[in-house]
């Protein structure tokens, strides 16, 4: 039997937002969005790095408004799909409306691992504006194979067309992932897509090992553009996909140069696992926290790494970086009243 | 001293919260009784209202208006989907409707802001759990210090988060920042909110920021939410200021609501603050048109 095709997701310009504070402006995402086209990316994703509406103090506050990077992006492009992500609760029904009006393809609806009937409204309402609807899980490792399944079930009950898990804090080992995704694939009958986080240095290897269980959509970013230790490196996962004969549509050479373009363009560095990064990925704890940790780490003079594994602790999820000051008053034990 | 003379009632909706408003009825000197209205025949929650010496009838709203006795004060715990169908059913019939869903339908009130006011209208909004937790701090500290804008994170528990608060985080996160910008008068108003997982189930906690258009001193600030705190106790004894900061013209409090009540999990604050502040309405209300009868 040949090596199934594979459908690489490129989140470059949504989850890379991450390592730059949501400060990409139109020409980055024009520049990068065409060279992304011409290597034949199939799908590109777009937008705030939690998603449209999530512009806000709270997880940062976007340079370029969602509605311009998405028209920039699909003026851009071609061929390629375009995609972004929504998060019941952080953004509404309004956001993917107007969405969608600037040529949005495939809309993602996120929800922490557990509570997929957040994503039940807003999988109809994409349904019925006519884009493609799938079903996200964040921060996946918190829910045993068996969970994630029945949560799945429950959004494509609901109209997802595709589900996805998230590795949002880099702390699967493959092992983990075959048995997530083998499960997954066995409970529903749409394509399953995985999203490699690289903090244990394992985003490509837990990808392959999510084919090989049977996801047909592998997400990754332009070298590994993406908090922390960055992301599932698209250019990698191209390479190593060919040679186990997957077919992608993509371009090798031309990926590559794509990915030059986004490290010249995009970021100040590439990612890299500092010890940082490393600590979050085994405490479980998101990898967008990173910078907010640091920060909140030094004013208080305590150490990133008992901050994460404080964090970890407390099983918190995006959108909890309230809890950051506090998880430093612990260590100090100073701060908020008794 | 002479008993109230107390006013009829009716509940839309047997959840946790429509269990919890029974029990704060029964408790009133100004309220009897309630009519409690389901949707479906022989469900669980009209069993347990009828457990607790209730009159239960299913089919919506049409029962309360097809029931024997005149009915006062409705409450509606159900959803913002069926809401404004309630409105329309019974704005003719005199009775006031307190709206417990994250609706912008009726006139929004706040106890400790504008609880006077609950008395004058017959359609009460009660704009959203996070609503009624968080407006008493961003009031009192944008009416000292004018916000250019303003930004509520809430996080509830899983358990606290039901079936149709789940369905109306759209109309939530609306009826939120539409009443923040009522109450506040910033430009710029962000809501979002957080469903936590985490194990044990977390209290419910609303993180607020306000940048203010000039410094406000931290000691100033740290007065005005400790009277609010204060004010907040008298009808929500769970309701703690956890922090408070003021820094470079960022002025930022988390507010956390634990629940004190027998039907309500001690996580879920987000209910008690809602019913705390609809039982408040109610008897404001019965008392007003005591004075005036």
């Amino acid at each position: 039997m040949n090596p199934p095709t594979v459908t690489v997701h490129d989140s470059t310009l949504r989850d890379g937002q991450h390592a730059v504070r949501h400060q990409l402006d139109a020409d980055q995402i024009r520049a990068y969005a065409a060279a992304a086209d011409t290597a034949g990316v199939p799908v590109l994703e777009v937008g705030h790095g939690n998603g449209i509406g999530a512009s806000s103090r709270q997880v940062g506050l976007s340079k370029t408004d969602d509605v311009t990077m998405l028209a920039t992006a699909r003026e851009a492009m071609p061929h390629s799909r375009l995609a972004t992500l929504m998060l019941p609760g952080w953004a509404t029904s309004t956001d993917l409306r107007s969405a969608i009006r600037q040529g949005v393809d495939i809309v993602r609806v996120a929800a922490h691992c557990t509570e997929a009937d957040v994503t039940e409204r807003h999988l109809g309402v994409i349904r019925d504006l006519g884009a493609e609807a799938q079903g996200v899980l964040l921060m996946s490792h918190l829910a045993a194979p068996e969970d994630l399944a029945e949560q799945c079930q429950r959004m494509v009950g609901y109209g997802a067309q595709a589900v996805c898990i998230f590795d949002s804090a880099g702390t699967y080992l493959p092992e983990a992932v075959t048995a997530r995704i083998t499960a997954i694939t066995t409970a529903v009958d749409v394509p399953v897509a995985f999203h490699g986080h690289n903090n244990l240095g394992m985003a490509v290897a837990n990808s392959l090992a999510a084919v090989r269980a049977g996801a047909r959509v592998l997400d990754a970013c332009a070298r590994g553009f993406g908090a922390g230790a960055g992301n599932t490196q698209l250019e990698v996962l191209v390479a190593v996909l060919e040679r186990y004969g997957h077919p992608t549509g993509i371009g090798l050479r031309l990926v590559a140069q794509a990915a030059d373009l986004a490290e010249r363009t995009l970021m100040p560095a590439p990612p890299t696992i500092d010890s940082t990064s490393l600590v979050s990925g085994l405490a479980g704890v998101f990898s967008g926290f990173k910078k907010p940790v640091l920060a909140a780490a030094q004013r208080a003079g305590v150490s990133p790494w008992d901050v994460f594994v404080e964090l970890g602790r407390r099983r918190v999820i995006a959108g909890q970086e309230d809890l950051i000051p506090e998880a430093v008053n612990t260590l100090t034990s100073l701060g908020e009243r008794p | 001293m002479t008993p109230h003379a107390r006013l009829n009632t009716a509940v839309l909706g047997t959840g946790p919260l429509g269990l919890d408003l029974i029990d704060r009825i029964h408790a009133s000197p100004y309220l009897n009784s309630p009519l409690v209205v389901g949707h479906r025949p022989g469900s669980r929650g009209l069993a347990q209202a009828a457990d607790l010496g209730c009159v239960t009838r299913s089919g919506g709203i049409d029962a309360v208006l097809d029931a024997d006795r005149s009915v006062d004060i409705v409450f509606d715990a159900t959803n913002a989907f069926a809401h404004p169908a309630h409105w329309d059913k019974l704005a003719d019939t005199g009775a006031i409707l307190i709206d417990l869903t994250p609706t912008t339908t009726g006139t929004l009130i706040v106890p400790t802001v504008n609880g006077h006011q609950a008395a004058e209208h017959q359609h009460i909004g009660l704009v959203s759990c996070s609503g009624q937790a968080a407006l008493p701090i961003l009031h009192a500290v944008t009416s000292r210090y004018p916000a250019a804008a303003v930004e509520m994170v809430a996080t509830a528990a899983s358990a606290s988060v039901g079936r149709a608060s789940r369905l109306n985080l759209d109309e939530y996160l609306d009826t939120t920042q539409q009443a923040i910008r009522d109450f506040t008068h910033a430009p710029d108003a962000k809501t979002m909110i957080n469903i936590s997982a985490a194990a044990p189930a977390p209290p419910f906690r609303v993180a607020i920021t306000v940048i203010t258009a000039a410094p406000a001193p931290a000691d100033d600030i740290t007065t005005l939410t400790a009277s609010v705190e204060q004010k907040m106790r008298a009808l929500v004894p769970g309701y703690r200021v956890r922090s408070c900061t003021s820094e470079d013209r960022t002025v930022r409090v988390v507010v956390e609501v634990t629940a004190t009540r027998s039907r309500i999990p001690v996580h879920a604050g987000n209910l008690e603050v809602i019913s705390a502040a609809a039982i408040h309405a109610a008897e404001r209300r019965a008392r007003h048109q005591e004075a005036h009868s």
